[in-house]
């Protein structure tokens, strides 16, 4: 038969098929459930109170803090400067860009840490990086920052010092007159987790 | 997961080994078909010869399908394949003066190394004129930086300025190809010329 | 003579269609990218250039602007290689056709000469052209299409279109 309409027999169909399925948006970066699992017993999520306390008072600009409860709750009270995701509206696209970056430190929080973890492991299995839990949740970080427990007289000096710490930033962040400290050093909070640049997608380079 | 160099799936070096093994068979093919041959060339323009438009559409659409297809498959990322840019003014005035070009010479640059490996010295010197064009070129670039630079557009896909989807397009296009190729068919006929 | 010519047999366009489609889905997938051939001639010209004229090539802005995205030898770049490879094809194409011929192609009512110069001069505007809109019929036609490129498609419109155009005064040449 003639070449043209052999050919016009292949691709035509072809075109029909291609021309009705929907595109395949793979994302290449998810996770297996295995992967995620692995990762969440390792619980380097979790950042404490003591070291977003202390990047709060050295405003450092890599922080971000994220509440993921609804927004009644949310403008009753929030951390200073934290945006506010709804868990419930987690996925929608106007946060994708937030949630799914690699120059800023999102931390996520909520009364406990129940809704904030869950929102973690769901940008996690989205293969997003740079998302963390506030451990404790606010429960922890009211009484702990807001209202520090003086350590008994025999506890070790570390102790007085992340005391110290407290004190001072919960009365800053609390809106106390007292000028915050930064934590001593003696009493530095554990180095707060580098920002992980994401694996950026290189496009090949083409030319003529 | 295609492509595989952007992912890293293969080096910088394999993949330059890659692009010779590609050109090999680039080569051949377009010498297979007739592409170094001038006069089989221009003959689209004259009617007697559609090798070009045959071999050119046949090419993009087969290309086309098998990059949806593979994508659908999930075997190939398609946001990282290279699109050409638009750079709206300077590829209208670029075409038009390898129009020209190509009318007058009778080869493109990729078919002139065909006729020049083959022996055709009329390639050899189109490939010259190439050299030349391009010297030229980087030495005047001062006057045409501004024509150059003008209107980028980024990278839009057909599809997308149209609104349409790209397997929709690709219907759209591999119809209107069928069309050509029927309309081309004719004309040979119609116009044949003796033995070149 | 004619007879020699017309027992040439050249691939079935639409089979010949369908390898280059494969041909250059292969080159999508291995690189991620098209084939092309004009770039090969850039990289030759920057390189001259810069061997000539180490400081001409820092300051001529095209050549600087080549410079920025390919560190290193401009030589060693992907449509190098492949335009290696497209001299290598040929000719073994050709070998295998019995094309091999040192001769100038050109219509029997012109002479070789007139045929050169239109060589020349094509190759010129080509060579210009393909600068100026940033690939030839492989690169920003072919593979342009294929990738569903609105800069590519635009460029071929305008290549076979003024070719179409000035096609009735250079028919003399052709037939």
């Amino acid at each position: 038969m003639k070449p043209l309409k052999l050919l016009g027999m292949f691709i035509i169909p072809m075109g029909l098929i291609i021309a009705a399925v929907p595109q395949n948006k793979t994302n290449p970066y998810k996770l297996t459930a295995e992967e995620l699992l692995a990762e969440a017993n390792t619980r380097n999520q979790f950042v404490t109170a003591d070291v977003v306390a202390d990047m709060i008072i050295k405003k450092d600009p890599a922080l971000r803090l994220i509440d993921v409860r609804s927004q009644e709750e949310f403008e009753k009270f929030s951390l200073p400067g934290a945006i506010n995701i709804p868990a419930a509206n987690l996925l929608s696209a106007e946060y994708t860009d937030i949630l799914n970056q690699d120059i800023k430190m999102n931390v996520l929080y909520s009364n406990g840490t129940l809704a904030s973890n869950e929102a973690w492991m769901i940008t996690r299995q989205l293969g997003y990086e740079n998302n963390y839990v506030l451990e404790g949740g606010l429960n922890y970080w009211f009484d702990a920052i807001l209202n520090p427990q003086k350590p008994a007289s025999t506890n070790p000096d570390e102790e007085f010092a992340k005391y110290d710490f407290r004190k001072s930033a919960g009365q800053a962040l609390g809106g106390g007159g007292l000028a915050a400290q930064p934590a001593p050093d003696n009493a530095a909070p554990s180095a707060r987790p580098a920002v992980k640049p994401a694996a950026k997608k290189k496009k090949a380079a083409g030319g003529c | 997961m295609g492509p595989l160099a952007p992912n890293e799936l293969i080096s910088e070096n394999t993949n330059f080994l890659f692009a010779f093994l590609i050109g090999i068979a680039f080569g051949f093919v377009l010498e297979s078909s007739g592409f170094s041959s001038s006069r089989k060339l221009a003959g689209i323009f004259y009617g007697y010869d559609a090798v070009v438009l045959k071999v050119f559409f046949t090419g993009a659409i087969t290309c086309m399908l098998g990059l949806l297809f593979m994508g659908l498959f999930g075997w190939i990322d398609l946001d990282m394949i290279y699109i050409n840019p638009t750079y709206l003014t300077s590829a209208i005035v670029g075409g038009v003066v390898m129009g020209a070009g190509f009318i007058m010479g009778g080869f493109c640059p990729g078919t002139s190394f065909c006729g020049a490996a083959i022996g055709k010295i009329d390639a050899m010197v189109f490939i010259g004129g190439l050299f030349l064009g391009v010297y030229g070129f980087a030495f005047t670039y001062g006057w045409w930086e501004k024509l150059y630079l003008a209107k980028y557009l980024g990278e839009p896909k057909i599809s997308q300025s149209l609104g349409l989807s790209d397997g929709f397009f690709g219907l759209i296009l591999i119809l209107i190809a069928l069309a050509m190729f029927m309309v081309a068919e004719w004309a040979e006929k119609k116009f044949a010329r003796e033995a070149y | 003579m004619s007879k020699e010519i017309r027992s040439t047999k050249y691939l079935n366009p639409y089979v010949g269609g369908v390898l280059l489609g494969l041909v250059l889905l292969s080159a999508n997938f291995i690189a991620g990218r098209g084939l092309g051939a004009s770039g090969a001639v850039k990289s030759v010209v920057a390189t001259s250039i810069r061997a000539v004229h180490k400081e001409a090539a820092g300051t001529m802005p095209f050549m600087a602007e080549y410079a920025e995205s390919h560190s290193g030898n401009p030589m060693k770049s992907w449509l190098v290689f492949e335009m290696l490879g497209v001299l290598v094809g040929g000719f073994i194409s050709g070998a295998l056709a019995g094309r091999l011929k040192l001769k100038v192609e050109h219509s029997p009512k012109i002479t070789s000469r007139r045929r050169l110069i239109f060589a020349l001069a094509g190759g010129v505007l080509f060579g210009f052209g393909s600068q100026l809109g940033r690939g030839c019929t492989s690169g920003s036609a072919l593979s342009g299409m294929a990738v569903l490129s609105l800069g590519g498609f635009i460029t071929m419109m305008a290549i076979f279109g003024t070719a179409f155009a000035l096609a009735f005064f250079f028919r003399k040449n052709w037939i």
